[in-house]
Parts: structure tokens; sequence; C-alpha cells
């Protein structure tokens, strides 16, 4: 692995029983760099993040996320790396600001540290006054906004986003993305984005990985702020992306 | 949700628009909850009233060693009430005692259950087995066993109570939502955090269900395990009622004991209404 590399996967394969779900993957994430892995139902994307989050063991090549194996050293990446899913998976029990501070519990940190870093992010997602909320008292967007925050409270070098913004409306999402590329850009995470929409990945990537099954890159695109601000451009990547998917390009207006 | 109102939620924070919503909806969910108790207090009251009457009724034509009068009954009641609150008392302890030990035996049983799973089928057999005794053997066995009569109860209620917690907390564990587990998993957390944070929160409703559940069942065992093994309680003056045939004794000691269940339940109810306040009320049309 590379210094800069924050993220290594060599000649990954995954099957599970006979059904080869990754086949013979290379990618890497450098330091700062926010990636997106897209792809159809069923092309490996989650897969690929379960055995780059260490929850899976792969059944042969190499990963390393931050200089160790995620499987074999699953705790040596405690406080490194966090998720945010694609359903806000916020506890019911716990209010809004609990749930942020549940990272840093778990990381050991004091209850009045643990509260104080907890309330910022809330602030920072913008969500301040909704604190002592139960989850059942938010809104969708406000749930997910949630989640983010408790993702990013723990300071993590490698942020994990699984379809974060896919169930959420059109404008929420899009308020949403806006927010976290804004956070990622000012924090300087490195970022793994899983998604099948090609908007997310062309508002929010530095790069694209547009995988096909059994999640193989099909096609590998940069994409420069440049580049983000041509329409012309944006359309040209938009269809090339979604060819390599195999389906029609349709840009969200 | 039209086009023009999600634009200007995005100008705006979500929090005012969320809580505007919410609030007509939760005072809505609150006054049919209301009306809802309400209605489920004179349903008590019309039927206690029936029984009455039908009492009353039925003591006119038949002894007084069969069927006394509600006046006799009240009467006795309140004889026992000023001349026996010790007994009252006595088994109210036994009971809360009895229930508290078989409640932290059960849940430390279930989630042993639910997160060992090399000692699940060992831990799975014994509450079965244990499940399939009859009540009157354990009460036989602990006479048997036991020479205090507070150990013969305890013992009694403890394996008596205690499968209904176990099975019940293991049923909790297992129906832990796996994207929570996943979520939790991502921190790395330790055993412990994941029990603390995680599984304790999650079956705290499943403990309050086996309380609601067994407390009247609770209020029957002691009284039989007193019956059986005890010389003090209200088991033990029943049993005494019952020897000098004064049925209007036994009649007020089960008046007791129902007036008992309800304020029990209560207690729980209030108890899990404010450990579960985070629960959102559903109610169905």
């Amino acid at each position: 692995m590379t210094e800069e590399n924050l993220i290594e996967v060599r000649d990954v394969t995954k099957t599970f029983g006979t059904y080869l779900a990754v086949d013979n993957l290379s990618m890497s994430v450098r330091r700062g760099e926010i990636v997106v892995l897209l792809g159809q139902t069923g092309a490996g994307k989650s897969t690929v993040l379960n055995l780059i989050m260490g929850t899976t063991c792969p059944n042969s090549g190499q990963i390393r996320v931050a200089g160790f194996d995620p499987y074999a050293s699953f705790k040596a990446l405690k406080g490194r790396l966090s998720v945010s899913f694609q359903t806000d998976r916020l506890l019911p029990w716990r209010t809004a600001v609990e749930n942020v501070e549940l990272g840093l519990l778990i990381l050991g940190k004091p209850r009045s540290q643990a509260r104080t870093r907890a309330r910022e992010w809330l602030a920072r997602v913008r969500l301040d006054g909704a604190d002592d909320k139960y989850v059942h008292e938010l809104s969708g967007g406000m749930r997910q906004r949630v989640s983010l925050a408790r993702a990013l409270a723990i300071d993590p070098e490698i942020v994990f986003l699984d379809e974060s913004f896919s169930q959420l409306d059109h404008v929420t999402s899009k308020t949403l993305r806006r927010d976290f590329l804004q956070i990622a850009r000012e924090f300087q995470k490195t970022c793994l984005l899983i998604t099948h929409r090609i908007d997310d990945a062309l508002e929010m990537a530095d790069r694209a990985l547009v995988l096909s099954p059994p999640a193989k890159v099909a096609l590998e695109v940069r994409i420069s702020d440049e580049a983000r601000s041509d329409p012309r451009k944006i359309a040209e990547l938009h269809a090339q992306i979604a060819a390599a998917m195999g389906g029609e390009s349709q840009a969200e207006h | 949700m039209s086009i023009a109102v999600e634009a200007d939620r995005t100008s705006r924070p979500e929090r005012s628009v969320a809580a505007e919503l919410a609030e007509p909806l939760t005072g809505v969910a609150a006054a049919r909850k209301n009306l809802e108790g309400h209605r489920d207090i004179f349903a008590t009251c019309v039927v206690v009233v029936v029984l009455l009457v039908a009492m009353e009724i039925t003591s006119r034509f038949v002894p007084d060693y069969i069927m006394p009068s509600p006046v006799t009954v009240w009467n006795a009641a309140r004889e026992l009430f000023f001349s026996d609150p010790y007994h009252v008392v006595v088994t109210l302890v036994r009971l809360a005692i009895s229930v508290m030990i078989a409640m932290v035996a059960g849940v430390l049983i279930g989630l042993a259950m639910g997160m060992f799973p090399s000692v699940r089928p060992y831990l799975k057999a014994i509450v079965v087995i244990d499940t399939g005794i009859p009540a009157l053997s354990w009460m036989l066995i602990a006479v048997f066993w036991f020479k205090n009569p507070e150990s013969r109860i305890f013992f009694i209620l403890l394996v008596i109570l205690l499968p209904f917690y176990a099975l019940n907390v293991y049923e909790g564990v297992r129906a832990l939502p796996k994207e929570l587990v996943d979520m939790i998993e991502s921190f790395r957390p330790s055993r412990w955090q994941v029990l603390r944070y995680l599984i304790l929160p999650h079956i705290v409703a499943y403990i309050f269900l086996t309380t609601k559940s067994v407390i009247g069942y609770a209020i029957r065992m002691v009284i039989f395990a007193e019956l059986v093994a005890s010389a003090v309680g209200i088991g033990a003056r029943m049993n005494l009622a019952q020897s000098t045939f004064r049925i209007d004794q036994v009649l007020a000691w089960t008046f007791f004991l129902v007036i008992l269940n309800l304020l029990l339940q209560a207690f729980v109810n209030g108890l899990e209404k404010i450990s579960l306040k985070w629960r959102a009320e559903a109610t169905v049309r």
C-alpha cells in the first residue's frame, strides 16, 4: 500500500457458495479523495463496502484500510472509519443528541465531552434545537442528518456512505448532499460513497468507479470541478456512466 | 407534497415544519387515548356493579356459607383490613422480592441464551423442561427441600416465573433489527458496549411485557405457595378462613387480591410509560 492510498483493494474475490459476488477487484482511494462506487442493483457494491469495512472476509486478494487488514484487525480501525447507511438506523430510545454521541461514547469519550461534541455536530448539520427530540418526532430528512452527524462526530479518517441519500426526496437529498460535501471538503475526509444514482456521483465525486456484476470495475472517470461547471461535459459523463452501467442516461433536472 | 412546499422547506429549518405537523397529530392521539381510558374505567365499573347485583340476588336464595351478601363481605373486608394488614404486607413483600429475583435471573438467562450460542441449547433445554413441570409439583418439592417457609415461597416463584422472563428476553434479543446491530458494529464496540447501548435498552419493552403478563399469575402462585408452605400471608389467612367456614373472609381476601392485582398492573403500566416514553403512540382507527 502506498502512503497516499488510505484504502487499497488488490485482486479481491468473494463468493457466497457458488455465487461469485466480487471478481478479482482492484481499486484504491487516496487520502482526502471522494470516490463514488456506482452500479446497478446486484452489481456487488454493498459486498465491496462490507469487505472494505471488514465485516466480510475475502476469499482471496488483499485489502488494506489505513494500513490494516480490516477483517483480521477489526478493532484496530476503531474510531478511524464510520458509516452512514441507506436508512438512518437511529436507536429509537435515544434522542437526536444521544444518537450522535453514541460513537463517541463507544470510543470512550467522557459523557460531557461527547454531549458537547454531539450538539456541535447537530448544529453543523442544521439541526440545532432538535437535540432532545426522539427519533419518531423527526422527519426522514432530519433523521438522515442525525445519522450523518453520528458518522462524522467521531472525526473518522474515512467516511463510508452507503446509498445515504437515495431514500430521500429530490430536494432534501440535494440539500443533504451539498451539506455533506461542504463538511467533507472542510475537514478533508476520505470518502467512499456507494450509490446507483449517477447524479450523486457527478455532483460529489473526485472519481467515479462503475461496477458491473460481479463487482468488476467497468469504467473509471475523474470528475473535476471544471467539468462539473460545464453542462455539456456533465451530460457526456452522464451518458458514458449510464452506458457502462448498462442503462440509459436520465439526468436529474 | 407539492414542489412549492418542498422548495419552501429547504429555505427554513426542517424542525419547524416537522414540529408544526407533529403537534396536532400528537394532540389527536392523546385525546383518543384519553377517551379509551375513560371507556375502560366505565366498562370495569359496569362489570363490577353487575357482579355485585348478581351476588346480592344469589345471597337471598342460598345459605350464607355458600354466598354471603356484598354487605357481609364488605364488613369482613373492613375487619380484615384493620386487623390483618400485616399479612397483606408480607404477601406484597414476598411477591415483590420473588418477581425481582425471577426477573433478574430470567433476564440473565435470556441474555446468555441470546448472546452465547454455545450455551444456548443447554439453557433452552433447562428452561423448556422447567415450563413443563406443574406448579403443584414445585410446591410439593419445595416443602421437601426447604425448611424455611420464606425459602420455599421464593423458590416456588423463582422456578415458575423464571422461564417467562428467560424466553421473552431471548425472543427480544433475537428480534433485534440486524440493521441496528450492523450500525453499532461499524463503531467497533466491545461486547459490553453492545449490551449496554443496544441490547439492554431494546429488551426493556420485553421485560415490561413479561411483568405485566405474569403479575396476575404471580399473585395466584404466591397465594398457593403461602397456602401450602407458610403460616403468614394472605394465602395462609385464606386457608384459615376456609377451615373456619368463613366464606365472607375468603371473598374479602379475594376482593383484596383483585384490588392488589389492579394496583400492581397500574404501577407497572406507569413505570412502563416512564421507561418507554421514546415509543411512538400508534392508534388503529
